[in-house]
Order: structure tokens, then C-alpha cells, then sequence
């Protein structure tokens, strides 16, 4: 510091202080370098408002802190000691001081230390001139010692110096540095300094030891005699001391930093006697106290230095980051404007501010436009779409959540629409602002009309599932489902997730599952289409057949990726084909017994078909063509005629046919058919015969028996009725022969008596005569109808012919004590017929009567024969009131050998009906109201018989 | 002479035994009353003065043993012979077993009547 490069001027006097103005006599640095001196007014009091500060807190700590202001050191001026500060940073100093100053503590700090270190000195040097002298005269060199506090003083400037020495420095350099400085400059023989920089840290020590102790043993000794005597002063500060190192002595002269020892500790060792003079230990009061300053300053600059490197290092990269950015966005930029895609971006309010190449140019429009009218691009979007495309993007830009809107936009170059979709996404910065909206439009009308197409046919290809009467399904390729049709599901009532999977397998019955999976495995392996019937059950329970049909959909693999399938229900058709099927067995069965074949004739095309049965019929080998000619070949030759007659009336026009044919079979016998056919136009309109042959020879023969039967049986029936009525026709004779026997008697009595009764004789001979012709009467009768002949017509009155009937009779209805009763109508006419056999069938229902009342006990035997006309009819009835019939007998009671009695034979009626059948007219038979039973026949009264 | 002529009384439904009869039993010294039916015969007033009775079997209505049986039952008892058009052994020897005095089969001789009512009615 040379004030001599400075003019000096005095300002002014602030309280006790005085101020000078340093302004440097170069012009180019007088703003900058300006300095400011400080000196108190009196050179042994000081100033009354100066406040003491404690080591810790050292002026040039304040002041540098607190201000710009850096006191750069004491110097000598005009035999004073003065605080000389400077401004770094050029602020005017008049101005700081003026502003600071009248604070008062600035002066009062700054000086303080000054003050008093300058005080003590000059207290020293002149003041104290007694003890100085004395100090002086004891020194024996009064020049000498002067020289030596000359020097102090100079030590003590240059310790204040130390600050500007060590400014920038690190601080284990700051320490080093100030160590050998104190080393030199008191001529100590070993110096120990430790500063604790953070609490916690490892403090900084050095030791420095002076040549008088080279030997390592000798510094070893030092160094653990310092650390031994800290150790045990811990918390309190070291007491001087004074050592024995080697063969010498040596004081230990300790000094602590900071009020507590806390910043550090310093020792200062010397083998000087009368170690540490007041100077010296001055001075290094002084230096422990700049040392713990400056450390504190250092440290912190350091810590400064590191942060500003930090943020250097962190706004370098930072700087790299937003080059890279800005590179990448440019190449963004570039990206969009390029795009093969509209792009855009809109700002936070909606109003387009950059569009990309692509949309200018499928708009038409230029970026100017755009930007000069923000609805620009709604314009080009086709009117019906406007509004709601208007909305959503209002709603989009004023949410911030961007939009994705389907719209028709024009396409400029050749005016059509076209779908578009226009999506925008929200750029936010840091606090969540929004920056832009950046959108794309993206030409989706391909797109949008593919899925179109899709939707439509796949609505349909949906509809048309759904609605066919056929359950559709769609299974994976290892088997399980995937899809089932809505009429499965209504079908089955089984849901989506009851059937998911495998569980569609419940709808089966259970007899047809296994079989089925057995397949359904089979096909899944083979990969093969098939078909499967089972039962699958209906939402209420009921099994249904069902026909499943499933087919594999292959990849341009070949690898299966779906089973797609259909069940139907077959259910109806089933029962129908199972019954067809059976009924075709019944046919072919009923036929074979029926010796019944059918066939069917197209005319046009001589194409005729044969039933099995048919050729069994002819004989012919199956299958074998059937031709006229070959049904010719069979025809037994007396019928050719009628065959052909037949032929030809079926040819020349649609008739219903019905013939009887003869076949003479090869081994010379001969079978008797009935024929019968058809006619219809076929399914081409055709005329087709479809008819039945059926082979009657069993039947003819069966027939020509029972009637040679027949007419036996009624030979045999009336022998036997002969038999029956012996005893009848018997008392029919008795009856007269006991008259005439009688009266013959009682006649020859009368003769022989006297006188001769000739009177009485007379009238019992002729009574004789008269009996004599009723046996002739009766026998006759008897031979009428018993008598062998042949049946003939002739006109027979019913009523006479039942009156002989019941005349034969009446003794046998007597003796079953029958009550007859007659109601014949008076005027019936005759009826052509055999007498004879009528009567037989009188006679045979009369005696049935007889019988059925032989039991009845309790109730009258009454037997009512009626007789009458009805319109052409006569009608005969027999009612009895025997013991009637079930309604059972009533159906058979006519048929041969059916019989509800006991000891009967059961072709009486047979018989009876036969005859009366034979007169063209019926028998029956009703159950009376009451007991009983009522026999009836009626006949035409003429008919051409 | 006439209070010493015994009644006999016929019932037959024929009509030829109801005319010759009566006047072969004349001639042998008896009285006779004809009926048609055994409900005539029992509804008249000859029943308690009939000494004997010629009945036919078969009858309509009531028979000739239901007549017979009907008489028993009255504790009436008059001496019965019955005569039928049925030449039935069976019959005979049934009516016997029932009481019959005779069963002859017509047509029958006038000694085979006499005899039977010699029989019916022993102490003429």
C-alpha cells in the first residue's frame, strides 16, 4: 500500500474520527481505486461510541459482508495510524460513507481493532515512554530496542496485511503460508497451528519446526507434547508452559481462536528466555485472530467458488440440453412441415398458428390465410359435420384436453369429401400452462368406408345369425367355444357365460355327449368337416334331435383357426323318418301277409315299378325290368283278352281300373288277382296309374270253400234242427193221433153200448176224421220243410210262412212255457224269395228266443214276433226277454262258429244271414231297453233276383 | 145214480183231448168238467169236487206239475194223471216220484186210461 500513489484530502470529522479521501493521482483509475481513511481524533482516548468486538467477529468480516467496502490495511500517515478501505466494486466511497456512516457503527466496528491495537502501540512507544525507557535502558541498546518495536510495529502491519496476501487462497495454503510467515517473522523455534474449518470436519493442523529441532525425534516429542497437553486441556484453555525438549528448555506459548477455542488454536514455541514479549505475543494475538478471519473467509469463498462452479457446470449442460433441443426441435419442425400427414398447432386459444405443407396444400388454403382468419379451417369441413366438429373443438381448446374429432373436410383439388380425423394434444409448460395444442389430420375416409362396409355386412352377417332358424357357433381350434348365435342361447337358455368354454356341453343329453365329444375329438384331430345328430335341451327342458354340422375355417397355412358349425333342429323330420321308416316296414310287412303289391304305370313312358311283393306275387326275379309284355307272359291265356281290354281303356284315357286277372304260373296252378289302380297326372304331368295287385287266390279258393261249406252246413243245420224238432213235430202228431185215438175209442164204446149211442158214435168217429187230417197236415208241413230240394223264388207271404213256422213250433215254445205274442201287419205284401229258407231262419231265431228265456225265473217269458213293412223293405223282428247279449256278441254274433251258448255250434245265425243276404237284404241284431235281446231282418219286397 | 157219478176233471190246452175225452169218460161211468188252463181249473169251483185230475204237462202259462205242486201246497189232495205229447221216460218217472197216480204218452189206449183212474180212484 503506497499512499503516496494517492491524494490525500481531509473530508471531514465524523464524531471522533477523521476522514481523508484517497483519490489516485492516475485519472484512469481515480473512480475505481478511491480509498478512505479512517483516523481517530485523539491518539489516546478513544473514540466514546466505540463499541469493543471480539476476535471472532473481525472488521474486515464486517465490513465485507455488510458492504463493498474492504479495509485493506493500517498504515502511517502524518504520524498517525490510519485504516485505509477501498471499493472493489467502484461504488463511490463518499457516497457509502455518507449513507453508512451516519449509522455510526461502521465507524465503531472498523476501528475498533484498529483503535486499539494503534493505542496500545503508541502507549507504547510514547505514553509509556517510562517503561519503555526502562525496557530500553535494561536493553542496554536503547537504538536497538526502538529498532526492535519499529519492527513489531512493521509485524504488526504485515500480520494486518495478511487479508490482502491471502485473498483467493485455499485455506491449508492461507494456513501454511501464514505459519511460515509467523515462524520468520518472531524467530520461533516451532509453531502449531490447528483450525477447525466445520464442525465435525477433520481439523487443519501444521507444525512447523525450526531448525534448532531437526532431529524427527525431537519434533515427534513436540508434536505429541502438544497433542498430550490439547488432550488434556480439553474444553479450557492451555495454560503457558514451558517444556523440556531434548537437553533444552523450551516455552510453550498457546493462544486460542474465537472465544471458545472453538475456530482453532495456535502454539508458539520458543527457546528464548524471556519468550513471548509483549510484542510478541501482540502480534500473534493479532495474527491468530487475522488467521481465524480469513480461514473463515477463505472457506466460505471456497464454498462460494464451488457453488459458482456448480451453476457453471449445471447452465454449461444446461446450455448443451437446449442446443440439443433446439437441434431437435428444428429437425422436428422440419419432420412436420414434411409429414405425409397434416399437422398443425394451434395456440391456447384456438387460433391456428403454424399448418404444415400437407394440409395447405389438400386445403387449398396458404399459411397466411390460415393465420389471418382462425375459422379458416372450418370452411373446408363439410356443413353437416360443422357444428358438432365446432363443439368438440370449442370444448377441446377451452378444457385443455385437446380433441379428436371425425369430420368430412373438402379436399381442394378435386372439391370431394372426404372423412377426416383431426386430433389435437395439449402442450403444457412447466406450471401446467398450456402452450399449444399440436393436431394432425389424418385422411381416414378409406378407413372409415372399409368400416362402413364392415359394420353393414357385419350387421347383416349378425342379423342373418341371429335370425335363422339354425343355432350358429363358432369354437376355437383346440375345441372350446368362442361364439354361440342368440338363438343358441335362446334355444338352450343357457347365458354366455354358462356355455363360455367348454360349458355348452350341458345343453347335450346325456346319452348323446359322450358320442359326441368322441367325434368332436375325432374331427378336431382330423381336421376334417362332419356332421353329428344329437339331443340338445330346450330352455324348458325339452330334448330336441338336432343335426351339428361343423367345418374348420383354415389360415393360407392350412392351420385351423376357427370351427365354425351350425346345429338344426331336425327334431320333426327325426320322428317323421323314424316313423316313415317304420311304416315302410309295416308296409312291406303288411303287404308280404296281404299278398298285396302296388305298383306304379306311366303310360307315356311304359316305366313301371314294382313293389317286393309284386314280383314275389308273379314269381319274377327282383329287380328284373317289368314290361307289359312280361306281365303278359304271366296272364293265364282265357284273360289275355281282359289284360289288353285293360291296356287300352288305361292308355286312351284317365280312368280308375279294377280287374280280376288269372296268372298261370309256370308249374301249370293258377293264381287269381284283384287289380286295382289309379289315375293321376304325375309330378311332370304325366299320366301315372298307381294301384294294388293283390293275390285273392287264397281268398277265391277260401271262398269257393265256405260256400260248398256253406250249403253242407245247411243241409247239416236242418238235419239237425230235424233232430232238435222230433220231439216237437212228435207232440205235433201226438196231439191229433190222441184225438183220433180217443175218439176211434170212445166211438166203438158208443157202438157197443146198448142201445147203441149212434148219435155219439157219429160225432167222435167224424171227430177222428178231423184230427186224422191235422197229423196229415203237420206231416206234410214237415216234408215241405225238411224235404231235399233245391232253393227257389217264388212270392211268399212272410206272415203265413211265419204262422206255419210258429204252428211246428208251438209245442216246443210251450214246453219252454214261452208267452207268444203276435203282431203281424195285415197288409204285407209278398216278397219273392225261397219260402223254405226264410222259414229256416224264422224257425232258427224263434228257437235262439226259446233258449235265451229257458233261464229267466223271474220275469215273464215273453216273446214278441213282428211283422211289417218298411218302405220297400218287409221287416221281421224277434224280441225276447232272455238274457240278452254283450255288446261284444253283438259284432260277431253272425260269424260262423261263434256261439254264446253252452252246448251250440254257432253257425245257425251264420247260416241265417247267408240266406238272408242271399234275398238282398241284412240281419242284425239290437239289445232291448229292457232285459233281452231283438232279432231283425228285412228284405225288399222286389228286387230281380 | 147220478150223486154216485165221480167228477174228473181235464185240463189241457188241445183242443181235440178237451172234445173226445170228456165223452170217453162218459162212457166209463164218470162225470167231466174240460179246462183250457190250469188257471181256469184253479179258479173254478170244480177244484173241491174233483175226484181226480187228467192234466196235461206242457202248457202256456202255468204247467201241469206247477199245477200239481200248487194243489199240494193247498193241502189239496186230488189223484193226478198226466198225459203228454212227449214220449220222455224221464218225465214219467219224475212225475211218479212227485206223486203222479199215472203219466201216459199220447196218444194213449182207453184200458190205459181206465186202469189209471181204476188206480186214482180204487174204491169207485
Amino acid at each position: 500500500m503506497d499512499l503516496s500513489e494517492y491524494i490525500l484530502e481531509p473530508l471531514r470529522k465524523d464524531g471522533e474520527f477523521t476522514l481523508y479521501r484517497g483519490q489516485h493521482r492516475n485519472p484512469e483509475h481515480a473512480r475505481r481505486s478511491s480509498i478512505l481513511l479512517m483516523a481517530p481524533m485523539s491518539r489516546h482516548r478513544a473514540p466514546s461510541n466505540l463499541i469493543q468486538v471480539g476476535h471472532e467477529r473481525s472488521l474486515s468480516y464486517e465490513l465485507d459482508l455488510a458492504w463493498d467496502v474492504r479495509p485493506i490495511g493500517v498504515v502511517q500517515h502524518d504520524k498517525q495510524p490510519v485504516l485505509v478501505l477501498e471499493n472493489p466494486a467502484g461504488e463511490p466511497l463518499e457516497a457509502l460513507i455518507r449513507q453508512r456512516m451516519e449509522t455510526g457503527q461502521f465507524c465503531r466496528i472498523a476501528l475498533v481493532k484498529a483503535f486499539e491495537e494503534i493505542k496500545r502501540l503508541n502507549d507504547r512507544l510514547q505514553g509509556e515512554n517510562v517503561t519503555l525507557r526502562e525496557q530500553v535502558d535494561h536493553a542496554s541498546d536503547p537504538a536497538l530496542e526502538i529498532k526492535h518495536l519499529r519492527r513489531c510495529i512493521n509485524d504488526l502491519a504485515g500480520v494486518l496485511m495478511f487479508p490482502v496476501v491471502w485473498r483467493g487462497r485455499e485455506p491449508a495454503e492461507i494456513l501454511a503460508t501464514f505459519v511460515d510467515s509467523l515462524m520468520a517473522m518472531l524467530k520461533l523455534d516451532f509453531f502449531y497451528a490447528r483450525v477447525m474449518l466445520k464442525a465435525g470436519e477433520r481439523p487443519l493442523e501444521v507444525l512447523r519446526v525450526g531448525p534448532s529441532y531437526q532431529t524427527s525425534e525431537e519434533s515427534g516429542q513436540i508434536s505429541e507434547l502438544i497433542a498430550e497437553w490439547i488432550k488434556e486441556r480439553r474444553g479450557e484453555p492451555p495454560p503457558q508452559a514451558r517444556r523440556q525438549i531434548g537437553n533444552r528448555e523450551i516455552a510453550f506459548f498457546p493462544m486460542r481462536m474465537g472465544i471458545e477455542g472453538e475456530l482453532g488454536l495456535i502454539v508458539a514455541g520458543s527457546q528464548r528466555a524471556e519468550f513471548p514479549k509483549q510484542t510478541e505475543s501482540l502480534v500473534l494475538g493479532v495474527a491468530a485472530n487475522q488467521l481465524a478471519i480469513r480461514l473463515q473467509q477463505a472457506l466460505l469463498l471456497s464454498e462460494q467458488k464451488r457453488a459458482a462452479s456448480e451453476l457453471d457446470r449445471r447452465v454449461a449442460k444446461r446450455t448443451r440440453q437446449l442446443a440439443e433441443i433446439n437441434e431437435e426441435l428444428q429437425l422436428q419442425a422440419e419432420m412436420l412441415q414434411h409429414l405425409p400427414v397434416s399437422a398443425w398447432t394451434l395456440k391456447p386459444d384456438g387460433t391456428p398458428d403454424f399448418v404444415n405443407q400437407v394440409w395447405l396444400e389438400f386445403s387449398g388454403q396458404t399459411l397466411d390465410f390460415v393465420r389471418s382468419h382462425p375459422e379458416a379451417w372450418m370452411t373446408a369441413v363439410h356443413p353437416e359435420d360443422r357444428e358438432t366438429a365446432s363443439r368438440a373443438f370449442r370444448d377441446g381448446v377451452r378444457s385443455g384436453k385437446g380433441f379428436a374429432i371425425e369430420t368430412r373436410s373438402l379436399r381442394a383439388k378435386d372439391g370431394t369429401y372426404r372423412w377426416h380425423l383431426q386430433q389435437a394434444v395439449v402442450l403444457r409448460d412447466a406450471e401446467g400452462k398450456v402452450v399449444k395444442f399440436v393436431g394432425t389430420t389424418t385422411d381416414i375416409d378409406d378407413q372409415k368406408r372399409a368400416e362402413e362396409e364392415l359394420r353393414t355386412s357385419e350387421g347383416k352377417l349378425r342379423r342373418v345369425i341371429d335370425t335363422i332358424p339354425t343355432l350358429s357357433w363358432c369354437n376355437l381350434p383346440d375345441g372350446p367355444n368362442e361364439f354361440l348365435s342368440k338363438s343358441w342361447h335362446e334355444y338352450t337358455g343357457l347365458s354366455p357365460e354358462e356355455a363360455h368354454g367348454w360349458g355348452w356341453s350341458a345343453a347335450f343329453h346325456p346319452d348323446d355327449l359322450l358320442p359326441f365329444m368322441k367325434r368332436w375329438q375325432e374331427l378336431l384331430i382330423s381336421g376334417q368337416p362332419g356332421e353329428i345328430e344329437a339331443r340338445l335341451r330346450r330352455y324348458d327342458g325339452e330334448y330336441r334331435w338336432f343335426l351339428i354340422r361343423v367345418a374348420p375355417f383354415r389360415d393360407e397355412t392350412g392351420a385351423i383357426l376357427r370351427w365354425y358349425g351350425t346345429s338344426t333342429d331336425i327334431h320333426d323330420q327325426k320322428l317323421a323318418q323314424n316313423q316313415a321308416l317304420r311304416s315302410e316296414a309295416f308296409l312291406a310287412e303288411a303287404q308280404h301277409l296281404a299278398r298285396l303289391g302296388s305298383f306304379s304305370w306311366r303310360v307315356s313312358t311304359g316305366d313301371i315299378k314294382w313293389s317286393e311283393q309284386l314280383y314275389r306275387i308273379f314269381e319274377f326275379d327282383p329287380g328284373i325290368s317289368v314290361t307289359l309284355d312280361l306281365i303278359g307272359s304271366r296272364i293265364h291265356p282265357e284273360d289275355l283278352p281282359v289284360l289288353d281290354s285293360m291296356i287300352g281303356s288305361a292308355q286312351r284315357a284317365q280312368t280308375d281300373l279294377e280287374y280280376q286277372l288269372r296268372l298261370l304260373m309256370p308249374d301249370g296252378s293258377i293264381k287269381f288277382l284283384h287289380l286295382v289302380a289309379h289315375a293321376s297326372p304325375d309330378h311332370e304331368g304325366q299320366l301315372e296309374y298307381v294301384g294294388a295287385v293283390q293275390d285273392v287266390t287264397q281268398r277265391q279258393l277260401a271262398e269257393a270253400a265256405l260256400a260248398k261249406a256253406r250249403s253242407e252246413l245247411a243241409k247239416v243245420t236242418r238235419i239237425m234242427s230235424l233232430g232238435v224238432l222230433t220231439a216237437s213235430i212228435a207232440h205235433e202228431v201226438n196231439q191229433p193221433l190222441s184225438g183220433i185215438v180217443t175218439n176211434a175209442s170212445t166211438c166203438l164204446r158208443m157202438l157197443d153200448s146198448t142201445p147203441p149211442n149212434l148219435e155219439g158214435a157219429r160225432e167222435t168217429a167224424r171227430r177222428a176224421i178231423r184230427d186224422g187230417n191235422r197229423a196229415s197236415d203237420v206231416i206234410s208241413r214237415l216234408r215241405a220243410l225238411f224235404g231235399k230240394r233245391e232253393v227257389t223264388a217264388e212270392p211268399v207271404d212272410l206272415n203265413e210262412a211265419v204262422r206255419e213256422v210258429i204252428a211246428l213250433s208251438l209245442s216246443d215254445l210251450q214246453r219252454h212255457r214261452v208267452i207268444l205274442q203276435l203282431e203281424l201287419s195285415e197288409r204285407l205284401p209278398l216278397l219273392n224269395g225261397d219260402r223254405i229258407q226264410l222259414q229256416q231262419v224264422v224257425l232258427n231265431l224263434l228257437r235262439n228266443a226259446s233258449e235265451a228265456m229257458s233261464g229267466v225265473e223271474d220275469r215273464p217269458r215273453r216273446l214278441l214276433i213282428t211283422t211289417e213293412q218298411q218302405g220297400k223293405d218287409i221287416r221281421l223282428t224277434v224280441q225276447d226277454s232272455g238274457v240278452g247279449l254283450a255288446p261284444s256278441d253283438v259284432e260277431r254274433l253272425f260269424e260262423s262258429f261263434y256261439t254264446t251258448k253252452e252246448d251250440g255250434m254257432g253257425i245257425g245265425l251264420s247260416i241265417s244271414r247267408s240266406i238272408i243276404e242271399a234275398h238282398h237284404g241284412r240281419i242284425w241284431v239290437t239289445a232291448n231297453a229292457g232285459p233281452g235281446a231283438t232279432f231283425a231282418f228285412s228284405i225288399p219286397c222286389e228286387h230281380s233276383s | 145214480m147220478i150223486e154216485t157219478q165221480l167228477l174228473i176233471s181235464v185240463v189241457d190246452d188241445d183242443q181235440s183231448v178237451r172234445e173226445s175225452l170228456p165223452d170217453l169218460l162218459k162212457e166209463f161211468g164218470f162225470a167231466a168238467q174240460v179246462f183250457s188252463s190250469a188257471e181256469e181249473f184253479l179258479a173254478s169251483d170244480t177244484v173241491m169236487k174233483t175226484k181226480c185230475l187228467i192234466l196235461d204237462i206242457a202248457m202256456p202259462g202255468m204247467t201241469g206239475p206247477e199245477l200239481h205242486r200248487e194243489l199240494e201246497r193247498r193241502r189239496l189232495t186230488i189223484p193226478v194223471i198226466f198225459i203228454t205229447g212227449h214220449r220222455d221216460e224221464a218225465v214219467r218217472s219224475r212225475m211218479h216220484e212227485e206223486g203222479a197216480v199215472e203219466c201216459l204218452f199220447k196218444p194213449f189206449s182207453d184200458t190205459a186210461l181206465l186202469e189209471a183212474l181204476n188206480k186214482a180212484v180204487p174204491d169207485r
